[in-house]
């Protein structure tokens, strides 16, 4: 039996879809079995970003509705062997095509074969949201160093508390070092104690993440990159290892400057 | 068999006292008061206090006796005392001095009531709202909205661990915690805010709560 895992952020642009595709690769990478379900009816995104769209036969609304199994609407993501797996959401109809209680039963089928079934939460606190809640154990609140995205945060966080999971988690997204160390953004600690639940991990701002997303490839699957090492940092705590949080260099040095730096300390 | 009388009137160094017998028939009470209030043989104005002893009186009846004794050109009346109140009232009083205690955040979008005093043990963050028919004291960080005394008591208070409020109700009065405001500290640790007798909402260190609102303190005995 696995653990559904959903994100979210009640703000949108904040990257909770990018941050579920890498979430969900980078388990993949460590040998999970994971299934991806897009709860975005009407807006769905994931499928572009894991390059997956034109392998969409059938969606949730038509498992929903019995007009096909489980199975049949599973994209298997053929860059890892049989351990990464989306649902889409569909794309014709609205959020009131599915209730709660559907997807409660569709995400407790899903947790019978699956390591980890993480979901993508619409943005805002309607149907979407309550539809993408309703199956899930544990939560992962996706935020930036906005002040507009920690005040949506601190109310969907409220929301999640009423709910029968675990207190949900933390993630800030998009830092840029340069501006937190300058003041002119919150810093990770201001945010923290402000939303006081723990944090799971910070994301640097990095510009190869929208490159990686426009070709369909998670940027998880570069190691090179920061944002890469971030998302598997965060996917080890998840796993259960206590890894440091990272810290964010204000400029990205060349490998050189690197060297110099190790060597004039 | 002696007629007792009803109403019997006292002089007393705060004034007069006009005790109204509790026993008898509420009718004849009334009588007997009318008779009473204009037997001749008073001179110039006084105040009056009426005591009802443990008579119990409903809002109507007690405009009634008002009325009656205010017809008296001599009599005003200061106040009107009962030794006795309904259930209901009792039980009102008794929720609205208790006091509610609430740990954990209250977060964006969220509303804690309380009828009498709350207690909140954590933060109320920006655009959370605590409410409370008396007091609010925030044991943590006050970030949001506080309305004290919802029901109209002016004498609530709104006291934080840390005092960043964007607004702060007390009764009927509103203030906006702009950074216009002058009373707006730079470290704003350990303040309260109460209705001034100037008639405005004003922050001030809660050490000096016991200076402007010394009633508030229900403790008794100690040395």
């Amino acid at each position: 039996m696995g653990e559904a895992i959903v994100i979210t952020s009640g703000k949108g642009g904040v990257g909770k879809t990018t941050t579920t595709a890498n979430l969900g690769t980078a388990l993949a990478l460590q040998g999970k079995k994971v299934c991806l379900v897009d709860t975005d009816i009407g807006l769905r995104n994931l499928d572009v970003i894991l390059g997956l769209e034109n392998r969409i036969i059938y969606d949730l609304v038509d498992t929903i509705e019995g007009r096909c199994k489980i199975h049949q609407a599973l994209v298997k993501d053929k860059r890892f062997d049989e351990l990464l797996f989306l649902l889409p959401a569909a794309q014709t109809t609205d959020k009131t095509a599915v209730t709660p209680q559907q997807m409660k039963q569709l995400i407790g089928e899903l947790k019978r074969d699956y390591d980890f079934v993480l979901i993508d939460c619409p943005a805002g606190i309607e149907q979407g949201y309550k539809n993408a809640v309703a199956g899930a154990d544990k939560a992962i609140v996706v935020t930036t160093p906005e002040i507009s995205a920690v005040r949506d945060a601190d109310r969907i966080i409220g929301l999640l508390e009423q709910e029968e999971i675990e207190p949900p988690k933390l993630i800030i997204n998009r830092i840029r070092p340069h501006l937190m160390n300058r003041g002119d953004t919150l810093d990770v600690n201001e945010i923290t104690t402000h939303l006081s639940i723990d944090l799971l991990g910070i994301i640097p701002d990095d510009e190869n993440v929208i490159s990686s997303s426009n070709k369909g490839e998670p940027i998880v699957m570069e190691p090179s990159t920061q944002a890469a090492l971030a998302y598997r940092n965060i996917v080890r705590r998840i796993l259960g290892e206590s890894v440091p949080l990272m810290t964010l260099e204000s400029e990205s040095k060349g490998v050189f400057a690197k060297f110099k730096s190790l060597f004039s300390k | 068999m002696t007629t007792k009388q009803l109403v019997y009137i006292k002089g007393t160094k705060d004034g007069l006292v006009l005790r109204l017998d509790d026993q008898c028939a509420y009718s004849e009470l009334i009588d007997e008061l009318k008779r009473k209030v204009s037997e001749d043989g008073m001179e110039g104005q006084a105040e009056v206090q009426i005591q009802l002893g443990n008579r119990y009186c409903d809002d109507e009846q007690l405009k009634d006796i008002l009325h009656i004794v205010q017809q008296s050109e001599h009599l005003k009346v200061s106040k009107i005392k009962s030794d006795v109140i309904s259930v209901e009232e009792c039980n009102r009083r008794v929720v609205e001095s208790r006091s509610a205690t609430y740990v954990g955040i209250v977060r964006s979008g969220q509303t804690i009531r309380a009828d009498g005093d709350l207690v909140i043990i954590g933060d109320v963050n920006p655009n959370a709202r605590v409410e409370a028919g008396g007091s609010i004291f925030v044991l943590g960080r006050l970030k949001g909205i506080a309305h004290a005394g919802v029901k109209g008591n002016r004498e609530a208070v709104i006291a934080a661990s840390w005092f960043e409020a964007t607004h702060l109700l007390i009764a009927d009065l509103m203030e906006l915690m702009t950074n216009e405001l002058a009373v707006l500290s730079e470290t704003p640790e350990m303040e309260c805010a109460y209705i001034h007798s100037n008639g405005h909402i004003t922050i001030d260190r809660l050490q000096d709560l016991r200076l402007f609102r010394p009633n508030l303190s229900t403790f008794k005995g100690g040395s």
